[in-house]
């Protein structure tokens, strides 16, 4: 037996690097949150075209997930990581490029969404260049974290470090997945997948975000820290186990709740609420397993902002995964969705789940890693509490206004009409609303500024040098047959208990079991022709409409309006016919939106003259008095580019997009200037302004018009099913 | 023919239903391995991990 001891030190360093920027960005994403949160209340907050709401939105949600949370995450598990597996970070190369990359990234978010360089799907909204120094500096982390793993001086992985390894298997699987798209410029892509098929993979991606970014990395801090900070083990190792799996078997099922009563096929939906209903259990098996880990310590609780913050952290966590399931139910979910109550749902979860998670490590963390005292635990303590307000008052407000929003929507008077038929009704009732939740933001970040005045003011009293104490432990020594041959290695030996030492058969059965239940859940919606009937009448946009369909991403207008009526009474009254899965078989990347801050856009074709439309995205208040919408004046003075729609077109045609002869050199173009200057002459014979038919203008307006107009042709009824499937 | 052609042939729909079975019996056979008796002794030293990992010295000097 080797008795020699390995002697090394932990880095430290990066740790401290991921600690400053996850209180940067956290600052900056929270900032543009209180700034958007302000423009829904005071419209003139918007200035077009970098600052408006549409873009300015996928930056905040952005910027809270990847680089606060993100940092954070990476804070805590290069400094858990190093001690559970008592082994140096493998390289500290790596390492670095993992957070200068990782920085980069964010910076080119910061500056291509104002941009309006965007995917358009949620949480995914960096175009691909990006997407693919996300990969690359994915895998460099992946890397890194795996060869310490691989040179680890403590056999049995502690539940921690496999909440990590399932984070960072699975978010490379989504990103990849979800991201698909063919460059169609140097900053432009179109999804390869298209309408309900695009729906499916952008909700997989964008629940499973939720998942495995925003929860199963926390829980891994959550089994590391809390039990550091309390001094004390988990309550339940075993119950860390089940929880563990139970979430790498169940979450990965539970996106298309996000798509309830959508053009989604029904049964994917009702599997994604089965799944989201059954994720409550785990979750709060997970809860009461970080809240017991105090027991005989609560006592502490009332002088430790450390275990305050984690308190709230799991209590929110608990409070987000009983609503989360709730909200998966259909019944339920026709209320809350498209509604703000959505957003409450999630800042319960961002402010208090992740953000206390993250408050309570980091004081945890800064004595340690900057060698001296917190310079002040009564600091830490008016954090604590002017956060908590501020997240009670920002919660209260938006699930107020979340139900108020879905309770108006379908209100119908004596005589069964629509009782608030006027969109602006419901949006003006909710002005109160957005103030208090403006308040509550704000005191939130005056928390984190207190926060961010205690990490300067501790680092200040940081010793010259560090000191850097030398760790010894025993070098593992690999027993014969305990080798990772197999991945059925563990699985022959005494099950569970060998393979949580074996990291690369653990590894593997972990991403099998996110793929294949990625795979059942999303192949039978490609592969299975009667999910998505196609409808005849259904034909490709027009040049010029395409070019305005990217007009409407670059603005973001999905982050305000969606374009997908649900069946149900009190929808088709506001809107019109229900939307069907083939009338977006084109449209790639699917733009159904999430949330209804405007009405549903889905059958706008037609419902206005083409000067209406003018005059409200050049001053949306000369149409609607009340109305929150951002002005577009760049409309009128941006210059359509020809060449570029016909690239655009070509794109789509090898997307698949029937576009037959349009795709033969000058045709898209000549296309697109004939259909401008139709609806510019049209504009202009209307008393509008002058020589619009270049202008960025006329292609929005084309594209608004043909939004569910072929629907209406008479040709529509003949919507058919696969001849194999014994349809007609 | 294409795949599509074949696989909505082939009566694939309820993929999904199986697959959840499937998924709830590998849960079953974890959480019987988990709580098996024997295995006391091994989870509560995991679980004492996190706490046996930085020298005891330096951890009494940050608490004090």
């Amino acid at each position: 037996m080797n008795t020699q001891l390995d002697s090394f030190k932990y880095d430290d360093a990066i740790v401290r690097k991921f600690m400053v920027a996850t209180f940067v960005w956290g600052l900056v994403g929270m900032l543009v949150g209180l700034l958007i949160a302000l423009q829904l209340a005071v419209p003139a907050l918007n200035v077009p075209p970098y600052l408006t709401f549409g873009r300015l939105r996928p930056l905040h949600t952005n910027a809270v997930i990847f680089a606060f949370a993100g940092n954070a995450i990476f804070t805590g598990i290069y400094y858990s990581s190093q001690r559970l597996l008592k082994a140096r970070m493998f390289s500290d190369l790596l390492s670095a490029l993992h957070f200068w990359g990782w920085q980069l990234i964010i910076v080119s978010a910061a500056i291509t969404l104002p941009l309006g360089l965007t995917q358009s799907k949620e949480y995914a909204e960096l175009e691909w260049p990006i997407d693919i120094l996300i990969a690359v500096v994915w895998v460099i982390f992946a890397v890194n974290f795996f060869m310490t793993i691989a040179k680890r001086r403590e056999k049995h992985l502690y539940v921690a470090i496999w909440f990590y390894i399932a984070s960072i298997i699975t978010v490379a699987i989504l990103h990849i997945f979800n991201n698909l798209a063919i460059p169609a410029g140097p900053f432009k892509s179109y999804s390869i997948y298209a309408g309900a098929q695009d729906a499916l993979m952008q909700w997989w991606y964008g629940h499973n975000a939720v998942a495995f970014f925003l929860t199963t990395p926390f829980l891994g801090l959550m089994y590391y820290f809390m039990p550091k900070a309390a001094n004390k083990p988990v309550f339940s190792y075993r119950l860390s186990i089940l929880h563990f799996w139970t979430l790498v078997f169940m979450y990965i099922w539970a996106g298309p709740h996000h798509l309830h009563y959508t053009a989604l096929p029904e049964w994917a939906s009702t599997l994604g609420m089965i799944f989201s209903v059954m994720l409550w259990m785990p979750s709060w098996g997970g809860g009461i397993n970080g809240l017991l880990t105090l027991r005989g310590a609560w006592s502490r609780v009332v002088d430790d902002p450390v275990l305050k913050f984690f308190v709230v952290a799991v209590t929110a966590y608990m409070m987000a995964t009983f609503e989360g399931p709730m909200l998966s139910i259909k019944s339920v979910n026709a209320l809350a969705h498209y509604t703000d109550w959505v957003i409450a749902h999630v800042h319960t979860g961002a402010l208090g789940w992740n953000g206390f998670l993250t408050f309570g490590m980091i004081y945890w963390l800064l004595p340690r890693l900057y060698q001296t005292k917190l310079h002040s635990t009564k600091l830490a303590e008016t954090h604590f509490w002017i956060a908590t307000f501020g997240m009670i008052l920002y919660s209260t407000a938006i699930y107020s206004a979340g139900a108020t929003q879905g309770l108006m929507w379908r209100a119908f008077d004596q005589s069964g009409h629509l009782q608030y038929p006027d969109f602006i009704e419901t949006t003006m009732k909710l002005m109160p609303m957005y103030w208090m939740r403006a308040l509550g933001g704000g005191l939130y970040i005056v928390g984190v500024l207190l926060f961010g005045y205690n990490i300067l003011r501790t680092w200040q009293a940081r010793p010259k040098v560090y000191e850097e104490p030398v760790i010894q432990a025993a070098p593992l020594v690999r027993v014969r047959g305990e080798g990772p041959s197999s991945v059925f290695a563990g699985l022959t030996k005494s099950g569970h208990r060998k393979w949580e030492g074996l990291p690369i058969v653990f590894t593997v059965w972990v991403a099998v079991a996110v793929i294949v239940a990625s795979l059942f859940e999303i192949l039978p919606t490609f592969l299975l022709k009667d999910t998505i009937p196609t409808i005849a009448s259904v034909k490709p946009y027009t040049p010029l409409e395409l070019a305005g369909r990217d007009l409407y991403q670059r603005e973001g207008c999905f982050n305000c309006h969606s374009q997908m009526i649900r069946p149900l009474r009190y929808e088709t009254e506001r809107y019109g016919e229900y939307s069907k899965a083939g009338e977006s078989v084109y449209d790639h990347p699917f733009l159904w939106g999430s949330r209804r801050i405007g009405p549903d856009l889905a059958r706008e074709g037609g419902k206005y003259p083409n000067m209406w439309h003018v005059n409200h995205l050049r001053d949306p208040r000369s149409v609607t008095p009340k109305s929150i919408m951002p002005p577009y004046p760049g409309l009128f003075t941006g210059t359509l580019n020809f060449d570029e729609i016909e690239g655009h077109v070509g794109t789509m045609a090898m997307l698949g997009v029937p576009y037959g002869e349009l795709t033969e050199k000058g045709k898209a173009s000549a296309a697109a200037k004939a259909q401008a200057k139709t609806i510019a002459d049209d504009i202009a014979a209307n008393g509008g302004p002058q020589g619009l038919e270049d202008k960025e203008i006329v292609a929005l307006v084309a594209y608004l018009q043909r939004l569910g107009v072929d629907i209406k042709k008479t040709e529509a009824v003949a919507q058919h099913r696969s001849p194999l499937l014994g349809g007609f | 023919m294409h795949l599509v052609d074949i696989v909505s042939h082939a009566g694939m729909g309820i993929f999904a239903e199986i697959a959840m079975i499937l998924f709830l019996l590998a849960f079953a056979v974890i959480a019987i391995a988990t709580y098996r008796p024997g295995n006391r002794g091994a989870m509560d030293a995991a679980a004492r991990l996190p706490l046996e990992d930085e020298p005891a010295q330096r951890e009494e000097e940050i608490r004090s």
